[in-house]
């Protein structure tokens, strides 16, 4: 299961877009804090990625085919170079992260832990998450760690781009007809898990206190709320009360059954051969 | 996409015939009429052509095309298409509904002989090397311009 080191020299030299940074600016309890919050967004991207990337072929034009699979394949980007942050924090690999863990180490939000279901359902599922990864990436923009910020701001300007085409097949499928009955049926099935991205984080003090996170994570998830509620009461759509966050940790812990295929799915190579040199 | 595609996606030769090929209204040869059609009349309202630049200062090149509902979607689309590998710095993104589409062949493949309007009925090349001679001559040891411009024009 370890990678050689070899292995781990060539990877580095393959990452231009990670900033270089001393791990050792960071006192060790912040550094822990951090790590958490670094694999629930690399989780988050990593998760939706591939849930999304099972569209491909079977979207319902081409050209969406072909631009929703690119938005998945960003995900995958966006992860990636948090898990490689977050790798160069802890002495770990990327790659071990990645698909290295069992299901039940992955720290996803709830939201992502549906499978693909229908179109209507994916559109309404991403345009949550975009909202809310708009939220949480506004709150690390100046991020004191700078080396996040750095990161934040490149993922921010892709993100834009994807909020802006969900907003599109929103005002679309909301027009009417099937289309917005099949909406409405996503969003009610969806709604107790939308603002499950910003579940409180065991530590979220500390990296307010060291000026990495801008705001606690529930006035994150208010923002967000406030953003939900525009949107859809300008598309005439019901807009629910905001469900708290659940004490038990739920929220971003034990998958379900439909994560646990998807986990199957997307390990399976890294299972075959771990460590093996691509 | 369409199938008939004259181009694919990154510029690659599509499969099939270009949109030439499509059967069109014959022109008519009777009064005033333009000749000059819009191309997305009736067909297809939902086909956007992509002109891409590659880099600061190319000119602007047909990429291809793309299907899509409204302007937003297209925009969208093309850069899908035709920007997300970084190949492009600048989209356009038109309508067909926009184009003015001219194909008559009495404009633009006229039955009379024109070849007294190209260039290549004028035996240019020993008028040319006399005249490099002579500026050759006139230039030696000076830098200077003088006789450049025939050289420039060759």
């Amino acid at each position: 299961m370890t990678a050689t080191p070899e292995r781990r020299s060539t990877r580095q030299l393959a990452r231009p877009d990670l900033p270089r940074f001393d791990t050792e600016e960071l006192d060790p309890p912040t550094r822990e804090a951090l790590s958490g919050l670094l694999l629930t967004m690399a989780d988050d991207e990593f998760v939706l990625g591939f849930w999304d990337s099972e569209w491909t072929g079977i979207a319902p034009m081409l050209e969406e085919d072909v631009a929703f699979s690119s938005l998945a394949q960003d995900e995958i980007g966006h992860a990636r170079l948090l898990f490689e942050m977050l790798a160069q924090l802890r002495g770990s690999d990327a790659d071990d992260l990645a698909f290295g863990r069992t299901a039940d180490e992955y720290r996803h939000c709830r939201l992502l832990d549906h499978p693909r279901t229908d179109w209507a359902f994916s559109v309404a599922r991403r345009w949550l998450y975009d909202t809310a990864d708009a939220v949480r990436l506004g709150a690390l923009r100046r991020s004191g760690f700078v080396p996040l910020a750095q990161i934040v701001e490149k993922i921010r300007r892709e993100e834009t781009y994807h909020l802006m085409h969900m907003d599109v097949w929103m005002r679309r499928l909301a027009q009417g007809g099937e289309p917005r009955e099949r909406l409405e049926v996503a969003l009610a099935s969806l709604w107790p898990d939308a603002l499950s991205v910003f579940a409180p984080l065991p530590e979220e003090d500390l990296l307010i206190e060291a000026g990495i996170l801008a705001a606690p994570m529930s006035g994150l998830a208010d923002r967000h709320y406030e953003q939900l509620r525009g949107v859809l009461s300008s598309l005439g759509l019901t807009v629910p009360e905001p469900r708290p966050s659940s004490q038990d940790g739920r929220d971003r812990a034990k998958p379900s059954e439909s994560f646990r295929w998807l986990w199957g799915e997307f390990t399976m190579v890294h299972r075959l051969e771990p460590g093996a040199t691509w | 996409m369409l199938a008939d595609d004259t181009t694919g996606p990154l510029g690659q030769p599509g499969p099939a015939a270009g949109p030439a090929a499509k059967p069109k209204p014959a022109p008519s040869s009777e009064g005033g009429s333009d000749p000059a059609g819009r191309l997305g009349d009736g067909a297809q309202p939902d086909i956007w052509e992509v002109f891409r630049q590659e880099k600061d200062g190319d000119p602007m090149r047909h990429a291809g095309n793309v299907r899509a509902p409204d302007r937003d979607l297209a925009t969208h689309y093309a850069r899908e298409l035709y920007a997300r590998r970084q190949e492009s710095v600048r989209l356009w993104i038109v309508s067909r509904l926009d184009i003015t589409d001219l194909s008559d062949p009495d404009l633009l493949q006229p039955p009379l002989d024109r070849t007294f309007k190209k260039p290549g009925g004028y035996v240019m090349r020993d008028k040319l090397d006399a005249a490099r001679k002579r500026a050759a001559g006139a230039n030696d040891g000076d830098d200077g311009d003088e006789g450049g411009g025939l050289g420039a024009s060759a």
